[in-house]
């Protein structure tokens, strides 16, 4: 807690460096400069850069505050789906607008209006705008909502689930069920968002028609990282003061911090909506880039997802939560991406987007019980950084990290 | 005498098993106490209902000279109003150094914005050096509190119940697992602390109990059985029935 | 000139054959009927038709459903044949040979429906009882006036009661509907007042048809009124009333935003329209202006604005207006609705609470192993649904390997028992043993293990959905009247759910086991002292749970689909049964089921179109109910809940 900044968070020049050095080097060898760098490499790492600043913010409310959310996948999706109703929209006003421009007779507004929503609702059976798109006409309005909306939802549902002290494993199922239930939502056409086709057509910027995907890619590609040196700055000025003693405190022993006299709920409220708007933007930045956004994305196991990213890459340090979603996320799109040949092993042909599902969910388990600390438990051997010595077997991360009370039989 | 703490005829039961019979208990604002009892007599059960952790069936718990009712405050709300709470298991924060531990347990304001634009006054400073210096643990400022012996982390908690500058102290079980020379030093602690705030001490250990030297209230079955000097209490036959059994 | 020939030649092998072509009692009759037969009319058919159905001779039937058949035809020799599909019979039933081509005589509809009517008569007499009960239904199907007096007539000979009940209840129905006398028909429609059959309401309902007129406002149309509309109110908009003031001829057409477009556009003149320039015509006064310009010169319908709608509507009144003339008998009808509709809605309740049982007793099964798993030892198994999955596909694959259905499911049961016990037993020991007191590890290692479990299904079983067929026994329903209804399936589930019950509380209560599994679960250490091993009852104890499972998975299996996702299509809502009933308790897991169970058809029915939404709904209400219960229906209170 005392000390400066940059003592107390000596990761943050690393990290803010390597997001720099990657940037720079993405940049001078894509495809938009003349390079090599292809515009869905340049895309899958702009893509990886925003699920980071996620896996980030999970590692604030569970590696810090100990609360496995298994929501926040569904801020990740209500970003998305905010930035992409304007996108949707203004872009599909200035097609309908060109196309009606060819009829003889000029079009009223309504006449517009009435069009654009034809165009995008159709699939689900309706022809007018409902409620929830009332800003989707401004940019910064659905900027806000962003931000607005996860926050929101956060601190309506962490109000309830706090105030109750549900904690642990009720809370990490409470919030899936929070995730599922929006999901689900989703689904139906009636939900205003069109149902399980998702908004799409995300990735035509609306004013940039003349600009090329591989510059758009660009674009996004210093978005994501701005905000995720800017995420990891404020992550980091949170949890080294007094604020992330607290939270620590609230996440290896609650009823002492309570005893202090802290309002542990409020602490948990703040960090959770705070996590959430930090996840809302990754969203916002994620889904332009991929395309689409739909309610599948939100599905029970997606939310596991940033889960595994921090406990792959080290909970409790903001450099695992990165290290681990960038690892597993460009892993993965290696193993997804098809363009590995299929391994024939006799009866068993390796069929490796299939099966890379199954060795993610293995080497997962294999992580948790050999290498309960992540990858970034190879910075410890490397900064020698030891834990005290316990009296005891080791009760892993969960139990408090550094406890000495005996563990139990 | 006006007293700080006034408990009057609470009880609680969990499942139909009553831990608190119509309790009355009071302390005043500069006294140190010792509440002794066997096993099962509701001493914790006490403490819970008094820092909010449990709540009362029934009875009142006033606070202070306005009377505030504790009955259905939070246990940080309670804490804020001036009670301290030491648990039988020393309770630090494990994973942070000494330093931090005392820092965060100083009298100030808790929410969580005031958190964030928190940082150490040299004032602060100074209050937490000195207070290391009391419980010993100048020396270890800096070292991650789980790395303590049994005995520092018992007195670190002493030293941050001090830190919030409560009007009473609740030390459950303090000297368990302590060295004589620790036992020692805890006492002082103890006696020190009840020259300017309330202190309650709950303990099973006699010889103890008679270092405090003070006035001592023997719990059985959730309520009062009897209660003044260690010695009187020792001679009523009450407490000899149910220490030594019938 | 041809036909005259032939005529001629029939006769003279009429002579010549007489000893061949038996003229019987029934050739007779046709033939004295044959210019009636012949002439083929409606309107002057049935003295014919009647004296067939009337003769009394046993061919009168065979005879009227061939002509309704189109294979009653005359010969050369103007004799009436049979043509069946094979050789030609004469109308007394015997087969001969007919005078040269037969000509079939062609009734059209309306003769043919005269036909059927007389037919039934024969139906409603005919000695064999289902084709009596056939020809009820035939009635029921197809109701008309005509039936009303056969019906009748054959109700005093009907031998078997039930028969005749049914003939006196299709007698109502016709009564109230084609009755002749109004007092009839109210006694008739009374009689089935509180009757929930579908064929009651049936009925019932087109008595209360209605047609909707419009006329000058205060006017009062003829005949027997039902309602009259207000144009805004009750879902008859604005809109409709003014189209029906259209249709009605009452007021002029209203020229649509789309037609006002059409008819700028074909009116333009150099770049404008009367007058407007068309690039003003983006804006809506502009285009109204040009369109009224228009519209005066004559060229366009005139515009109707909202205030012009506003007085038609205004100017006219709405009514509704029963086809049905007689006051009285619509009424009454509306009545015997109303009652029957109170009935309906209570045996609705009735049946939404077996269906709640149904649900509730999957959630209980799939729910149940859970409840062991994490309810008494503390273990969050997320690879749970992927045990239910397991179960379903072992049942399956004995499916293939055991033809008959029965002994396939009989032999699934423990199959898919061991199979999940294995694999259960297999997860504690390699990955759950390691991490117990780390409870959310354990959710995100056997989250891992989900995944990897669910791909592997997909891989060995591929996406489609796999059949799991009920033995017959099992396919039926059990139907206590026209509302309510439970397929044997979902029967079978709550009595599985029972015996799991019932199983569990024996293992728990009275085995050593149970005994052993209660001791670790409360302290650990203890138990370890008292000689019990700790790891072999844990061991055990997920290895039942996880059997429990699979078992869960077959009957999930044969109500469900069979897919690698199954699983996880239940493990949310089975959470929930646990949480919400509260954690270590299988009563607490049953009054959880209950409860998820009961919400969802509760939510279901308040929201039939959609039951995405009803799963959003419930899931809410769960994270509300989790407010005041934090603890679960069945809570543990005070220390011994730990904190």
């Amino acid at each position: 807690m005392t000390g400066s900044f940059l003592s107390r968070n000596p990761s943050v020049p690393v990290m803010l460096g390597a997001i720099l050095a990657l940037v720079f080097a993405v940049t001078v060898f894509s495809e938009a400069m003349g390079g090599g760098l292809s515009t869905s490499f340049v895309k899958t790492l702009g893509m990886t850069l925003c699920l980071a600043l996620a896996a980030l913010a999970m590692d604030l409310v569970w590696g810090y505050a100990g609360i496995l959310s298994l929501g926040n996948i569904a801020f990740f999706g209500l970003g998305g789906y905010m930035i992409g109703m304007w996108l949707m929209a203004a872009r599909t006003r200035d097609v309908v607008t060109a196309n009606l421009a060819a009829q003889p007779i000029p079009p009223t507004p309504s006449e517009i209006d009435a069009a654009v929503a034809g165009q995008i609702f159709g699939v689900v059976g309706s022809d007018s705008f409902p409620l929830v798109w009332a800003f989707s006409g401004s940019l910064a309005a659905q900027l806000a909502l962003v931000v607005l909306v996860p926050a929101a939802l956060a601190a309506v549902f962490g109000w309830l689930a706090f105030r109750a002290r549900v904690t642990g494993v009720y809370l990490s199922i409470l919030t899936q069920a929070m995730t599922l239930a929006l999901a689900l939502w989703l689904f139906q056409n009636d939900s205003g968002l069109r149902g399980n086709n998702g908004l799409s057509g995300l990735q035509n910027i609306p004013g940039a028609e003349g600009v090329p995907q591989a510059e758009v890619a660009l674009w996004f590609l210093w978005g994501s990282a701005a905000a995720l040196a800017l995420g990891y700055l404020l992550s980091a000025w949170l949890v080294s003061g007094k604020f992330g003693a607290v939270l620590r405190g609230i996440r290896d022993n609650e009823s002492r911090v309570r005893f202090l006299g802290y309002p542990v709920e409020g602490y948990k409220l703040a960090i959770f909506t705070l996590s959430a708007a930090i996840t809302g933007v990754a969203g916002a930045l994620y889904y332009p880039q991929a395309g689409i956004v739909n309610p599948a994305e939100m599905m029970p196991i997606a939310s596991i997802y940033l889960a595994v990213w921090v406990a792959i890459g080290g909970r409790g340090r903001l450099y695992g939560a990165v290290i681990g979603a960038v690892a597993v996320s460009l892993v993965s799109s290696f193993f997804t991406s098809g363009r590995l040949p299929d391994l024939d092993l006799g009866p068993v042909r390796l069929v490796w987007v299939d099966w890379w599902l199954v060795m993610l969910g293995a080497g997962f388990v294999a992580v948790t019980l050999l290498a309960p600390k992540g990858l970034g438990g190879l910075v410890d051997l490397w900064s020698r950084r030891r834990g005290a010595d316990r009296h005891g077997a080791d009760l892993g991360p969960d139990a408090g990290a550094l406890r000495e009370q005996e563990a139990e039989a | 005498m006006t007293s700080l703490l006034e408990v009057s005829g609470v009880s609680v039961s969990f499942d139909g098993f009553r831990a608190i019979n119509n309790l009355s208990f009071r302390i005043g604002p500069a006294e140190l106490r010792a509440v002794i009892g066997p096993n099962g007599a509701g001493k914790t059960t006490f403490m819970d209902i008094v820092t909010g952790k449990t709540r009362a069936d029934s009875g009142t718990v006033r606070w202070g000279e306005k009377g505030l009712s504790l009955t259905g405050l939070s246990e940080a709300r309670i804490a804020r109003e001036g009670v301290g709470r030491k648990f039988q298991k020393p309770t630090v924060f494990e994973d942070q150094s000494v330093e931090t531990n005392l820092l965060m347990a100083l009298k100030n304001r808790r929410g969580p914005f005031a958190a964030l634009i928190w940082r150490p006054k040299p004032a602060e400073m100074e209050r937490m050096r000195e207070l290391a210096g009391t419980i010993g643990l100048s020396a270890h400022l800096a070292r991650k509190a789980g790395e303590l012996s049994h005995g520092q982390k018992q007195w670190l908690e002493i030293g941050m119940l001090l830190a919030q500058e409560p009007k009473l102290l609740l030390v459950d079980e303090p000297a368990a697992g302590m060295t004589p020379a620790e036992r020692e030093k805890t006492t002082e602690i103890l006696v020190e602390a009840a020259k300017t705030r309330a202190v309650v001490v709950v303990e099973h250990d006699m010889e103890f109990v008679r270092r405090l030297n003070c006035r001592v209230t023997v719990l059985h079955e959730g309520s009062v059985l009897a209660e003044g000097s260690l010695d009187h209490v020792t001679s009523n036959k009450d407490v000899i029935d149910v220490y030594l059994g019938r | 000139m041809r036909r005259m020939t032939r005529r001629a030649l029939g006769v003279l092998a009429l002579a010549l054959c007489a000893g061949t072509a038996a003229a019987g009692p029934m050739q007779d009759l046709l033939q004295r009927n044959r210019a009636l037969i012949e002439e083929s009319s409606r309107r002057t058919i049935a003295p014919a038709i009647e004296a067939v159905a009337t003769s009394g001779l046993p061919q009168a039937q065979q005879v009227l459903r061939a002509w309704q058949d189109k294979a009653l035809a005359i010969d050369a020799a103007g004799r009436f044949w049979i043509a069946g599909e094979g050789a030609p019979l004469d109308p007394e039933g015997e087969l001969a040979a007919p005078e040269g081509d037969l000509d079939r005589i062609k009734p059209n509809s309306g003769i043919r429906a005269l036909l059927g009517t007389a037919l039934v008569s024969f139906q409603l007499t005919d000695p064999d009882p289902a084709r009596r009960m056939a020809g009820l239904d035939s009635i029921l199907r197809d109701p008309e006036p005509e039936l009303l007096a056969p019906l009748r007539a054959s109700m005093a000979g009907e031998t078997d009661p039930a028969i005749a009940a049914r003939k006196e209840r299709l007698e109502r129905l016709l009564t109230m509907r084609f009755g002749e006398d109004e007092a009839a028909r109210v006694a008739a429609i009374e009689a089935l007042s509180g009757d929930i059959s579908v064929e009651a309401r049936g009925a019932l309902n087109p008595l209360l048809a209605t047609r909707r007129v419009a006329g000058p406002a205060g006017e009062t149309p003829e005949g027997n009124l039902a309602a009259r509309l207000v144009p805004g109110a009750d879902g008859f908009g604005h809109a409709a009333a003014y189209a029906m003031l259209v249709d009605a001829g009452l007021a002029p057409p209203r020229p649509t935003d789309a037609q006002i477009r059409d008819a700028l556009a074909a009116n333009i003149e150099a770049g404008r329209v009367a007058g407007v320039p068309v690039a003003q015509l983006g804006d809506p006064g502009r285009r109204a202006a040009a369109y009224d310009a228009l519209a005066g010169q004559g060229l366009v319908p005139p515009r109707v604005d909202e205030a012009q709608v506003e007085a038609a509507l205004a100017a006219h009144g709405f009514h509704e207006i029963y086809l049905e003339p007689s006051a009285a008998v619509t009424d009454a009808a509306r009545r015997a609705l109303a009652a029957i509709d109170t009935k309906v809605t209570a045996m609705k309740g009735v049946d939404l609470g077996l269906d709640a049982l149904s649900l509730a007793s999957i959630y209980f099964l799939a729910a149940i192993g859970l409840a062991v798993t994490f309810g008494v030892m503390g273990v969050i198994n997320m690879a749970h649904g992927e045990f239910i999955m397991m179960g379903a596909y072992t049942a399956y694959l004995v499916q293939q390997l055991v033809p008959d259905r029965t002994l396939s499911l009989i032999a699934a049961l423990p199959a898919a028992f061991v199979v999940t016990f294995a694999a259960g037993v297999a997860m504690e020991r390699l990955v759950i043993r390691h991490l117990y007191h780390r409870p959310l590890e354990t959710l995100l290692a056997t989250f891992g293990i989900s995944i990897a479990l669910q791909q592997l299904a997909k891989i060995a079983f591929g996406t489609q959905a796999r059949p799991l067929t009920a033995p017959d026994w099992l396919g039926g329903a059990w139907i206590m009247n026209d509302v309510v209804g439970i397929s044997h399936i979902r029967i079978a589930i709550f009595v599985l759910a029972l015996m799991f019950l019932g199983f569990f509380l024996f293992l728990m209560k009275r085995t050593r086991l149970g005994l052993e599994t209660r001791a670790v679960t409360q302290n650990p250490g203890m138990a370890a002292s008292a000689g019990i091993d700790p790891g072999r009852v844990n061991m055990l104890t997920f290895g039942l749970g996880s059997g429990i499972a699979g078992i869960a998975g077959v009957a999930i299996g044969l109500y469900a689909k069979v897919t690698s996702e199954m699983g996880a299509d239940y493990i949310v809502q089975s959470f929930m049964t646990v949480v919400v009933g509260g954690v270590g308790n299988i009563w607490g897991t049953l009054a959880g089921a209950a409860m998820i169970g009961g919400l969802q058809k509760a939510i279901e029915t308040a929201n039939p179109s959609n039951t995405l939404a009803a799963q959003t709904y419930m899931i809410l209400v769960v994270i509300l109910f989790i407010q005041f219960r934090p603890r679960g229906i069945v809570a543990l209170r005070g220390r011994a809940a730990g904190d």
